[in-house]
């Protein structure tokens, strides 16, 4: 789009850019803009009315009530609010509508700038098979695994689907063309198991994503997931900014991530980055995208799938690069050029210097699987000092609407080497202090002081082999019982008027009778503390 | 839940721990009432005993936690009127803070143990166990606002340690221990005959939810006393039928009236 092209070098990218996006991520494009010497218009639901993104922005429109179908994924009121607010560009974050190619098109058909890789893009990159063929076609190889929908509809094929996956070898996963956070996936150990598999991973992935186009690939196991930051211009060059190693996920979902991938050569990291630039050339990316793969013990690289949109874990690529992905996204979007300082970051990324980590908290409970534990936030301290960001939107009194994603803050720290940045991690997380709400914080504290993580002895099963969380909080319960315990004799040795040496042994009561002087003494010390006590 | 035990002083070596007596339902030792009307033994926990288990409904299951004040075996001495002294034993400095040692010596469970809750302000605090060579946690104590139809002299805390958030009921040992001896009492009372129910505790009879004749199961609430603004349920100690009633709502009653006869 020439118009928005600018020649000017120094001038802001845009004069005000609408950020369709909520929570940590909305907070963080929002302060890249103002950065910049640009507005920011935030969107919000009727759950969001007062959140952070809405008071950080300049102009703020209501989308509609909670539930995302109804607020942040009505792509025409999106596209609508920002041409009556003048915004010239949306940036979409992640999550939500990022990934939607028909968004990325009805903002480029009103004529305003996508902060993301352009509709075709995204259309060709999240068909996770059109992603595996255009890998296999630039000779990047891809996990093991079939290139073609599996032919559900084809009764007549079942043998030769079970005779594919056999040659593919078990375990193996079936998984959606269309698929993302583990909707749709099936591990399957036996070929008996197979058709079932695949039927009920298709019908998952046909209700979560309206494609139940379903492949098999091999499960690589143990794997270390390792993906590559890329950043591409118009004018077609891609680089890649550095890589990032997620293997620490529970169900598919990253819990702690770090930068650079430790245990790469410097020719491993070449080589890698590599695969990821030929891979995303190949599919015409521009703008943010990250390439994943998964490393598999012998060390090989196993091209797994690009996603076209700004990550959750960008900021630990930031703090080792030093540069800003999302003000490098927004000159991007307006047509300029791969910067200096980018390509700058690009050609020192086979040999980054000091190490990033980044957990995500969230409103979850580590005891149990992880599940959702929404509530409203009584106390709220995030760590500072030397090494430490904080990506959050929450405060003290704020409640987690269960509408929305369970990320309520990322911690991310960075140092010289990786042994320091675990140190910091420690220090950071624990200044961290949430109440109120249950978090994932008993978690990021344990990898913080486990010997394997520190080991980066690293996989995609290292949650489920190291991680006992009922365990870890049995030994917090018995901590807290003696805490409480304690503080409620305080508080009636505090009241009873006498020190804890005083404490005697009441004596006998008198049967049918009054009790003693002492036993009167002990028993108004207690009342005077129940007292004090809130009922 | 594991069985509650409570300190006898009197009973045993120091630290070990003694079950509670499995009681009639005319027995009582608990210290805020003052009076048993059948015990032999004259002993009691210590009144600042705590007990702290976990909010109902947390996702674990732990057992209770009973912790108590050493017990310091002192002479039954003659109080001096109006002071509170203990005349031959060293005054007590009314109001004096507990002195923060990370030594502090405590019986946790019926074990000695050494822990000490140096307070940082209103909320933080620093739990110091096991002496000068032990663990330290940092922790967070905050007040909980109590659950719809709370029992007086529970008291609710939430307490975060290393980001974990735990719901916990406080409440004195020996309220704990009672309640739990009153309700072991009533599955281990299972003999036929007619049994004869007694005030355990002075006060005045709220209501009387049975009437003669009513069959009742073990566990059956057969009445309400209030005492001491507190309203104590009273129930069947087992199986049976009422035999007879022999007090109304509004009746005062002292440790020992018959309450109703139980065949």
């Amino acid at each position: 789009m020439p118009s928005l092209r600018k020649d000017e070098a120094g001038g802001p990218p845009f004069r005000r850019v609408l950020v369709a996006n909520r929570g940590e991520i909305a907070v963080r494009i929002i302060r890249a803009c103002h950065e910049l010497g640009m507005e920011a218009v935030a969107v919000y639901s009727d759950a969001d009315a007062a959140a952070a993104h809405v008071r950080l922005a300049d102009r703020a429109v209501r989308l509609g009530p909670a539930a995302p179908t109804e607020s942040y994924l009505r792509i025409e009121a999106v596209v609508a609010a920002a041409i009556e607010t003048g915004a010239q560009a949306i940036h979409p974050g992640y999550g939500f509508l990022a990934e939607r190619a028909a968004f990325a098109r009805a903002v480029e058909e009103a004529g305003l700038a996508f902060v993301g890789p352009p509709s075709a893009s995204i259309d060709a990159l999240g068909d996770k098979l059109h992603a595996r063929r255009t890998a296999a076609a630039v000779g990047v190889e891809a996990v093991p695994g079939t290139l073609r929908p599996a032919p559900l509809e084809r009764p007549d094929q079942v043998a030769a689907i079970v005779a594919e996956a056999a040659e593919i070898g078990f375990p193996l996963l079936v998984k959606a063309a269309a698929g993302g956070g583990g909707r749709g996936m099936r591990r399957v150990t036996t070929p008996a198991e197979l058709p079932a598999a695949l039927v009920a991973g298709s019908r998952e992935a046909a209700s979560a994503f309206g494609d139940g186009s379903v492949y098999l690939e091999r499960e690589i196991s143990p794997a270390r997931h390792i993906e590559v930051q890329l950043l591409g211009d118009v004018d077609g060059r891609v680089v890649a900014l550095g890589e990032r190693d997620c293997s620490l996920q529970r169900r598919h979902q990253k819990l702690v991530e770090e930068a650079p991938a430790p245990g790469l050569t410097v020719e491993d990291r070449v080589h890698l980055h590599e695969l990821a630039v030929r891979v995303a050339s190949a599919a015409g990316l521009r703008n943010a995208a990250t390439a994943e793969f998964l490393r598999s013990p012998d060390g090989a690289f196993y091209f797994l799938e690009v996603n076209t949109r700004l990550q959750v874990e960008h900021g630990v690529t930031e703090l080792v690069t030093g540069l800003d992905i999302v003000r490098e996204q927004l000159f991007l979007a307006a047509g300029r050029p791969l910067s200096p300082a980018a390509l700058e970051a690009a050609a020192r990324s086979a040999t980054p210097s000091g190490h990033a980590i980044e957990v995500r908290l969230s409103a979850e409970d580590p005891a149990r699987d992880f599940a959702p534990a929404p509530g409203r936030v009584t106390r709220w301290a995030m760590p500072s000092g030397p090494g430490v960001r904080v990506d959050t939107a929450l405060e003290a009194g704020d409640r987690i609407p269960a509408d929305y994603d369970n990320l309520i803050a990322k911690v991310m720290v960075h140092a010289g080497d990786r042994d320091a940045a675990i140190d910091r991690l420690r220090r950071a997380l624990d200044e961290v202090e949430i109440a109120g709400i249950q978090t994932t914080l008993p978690f990021h504290r344990f990898v913080a002081r486990d010997a394997s993580f520190r080991a980066a002895d690293l996989s995609t099963g290292w949650v489920g082999e190291h991680w006992d969380g009922p365990s870890d909080f049995r030994h917090a319960v018995e901590t807290a019982q003696l805490a409480a315990g304690l503080e409620a004799m305080d508080a009636a040795v505090a009241a009873g008027g006498a020190s804890a040496a005083s404490v005697r042994v009441a004596p006998p009561a008198t049967p049918g009778g009054g009790a003693s002087a002492d036993g009167r003494w002990a028993r108004s010390g207690l009342e005077a503390a129940q007292d004090r006590w809130p009922r | 839940m594991a069985p509650v035990t409570t300190r006898r002083p009197s009973h045993g070596p120091p630290g070990d721990p003694v079950r509670d007596r499995v009681g009639h339902a005319t027995e009582s030792a608990d210290p805020r009432i003052g009076r048993a009307t059948e015990s032999a033994e004259p002993q009691m926990p210590d009144p600042r005993g705590v007990r702290v288990s976990l909010a109902p409904g947390t996702r674990v299951d732990v057992p209770p936690l009973v912790l108590e004040p050493p017990q310091i075996p002192v002479a039954p001495a003659p109080r001096v009127a109006g002071l509170g002294f203990l005349a031959g034993a060293p005054p007590v400095r009314p109001a004096a803070p507990p002195a923060p040692s990370p030594a502090r010596h405590v019986i946790l469970n019926g074990q000695p143990a050494t822990a000490e809750l140096i307070p940082l302000d209103g909320v933080r605090a620093t739990l110091a166990r096991g002496g000068p060579a032990g663990t330290r946690h940092r922790v967070l104590i905050l007040p909980r606002s109590p659950a719809h139809g709370a029992d007086h002299g529970i008291v609710r805390r939430e307490v975060v340690v290393g980001g974990w958030r735990v719901e916990l009921e406080i409440e004195p040992a020996a309220r704990a221990a009672l309640r739990e001896r009153a309700r072991r009492g009533r599955e281990e009372i299972g003999h036929s005959g007619p049994a004869e129910v007694h005030a355990i505790i002075p006060g005045v009879v709220l209501s009387v939810s049975v009437g003669a004749g009513d069959a009742v199961t073990a566990g059956q609430q057969l009445l309400v006393v209030e005492a001491m603004k507190m309203q104590n349920e009273l129930r069947a100690p087992r199986d049976g039928t009422i035999e007879r009633v022999a007090v109304g709502a509004g009746t005062t009653i002292e440790v020992g009236d018959l309450l109703l006869v139980i065949s």
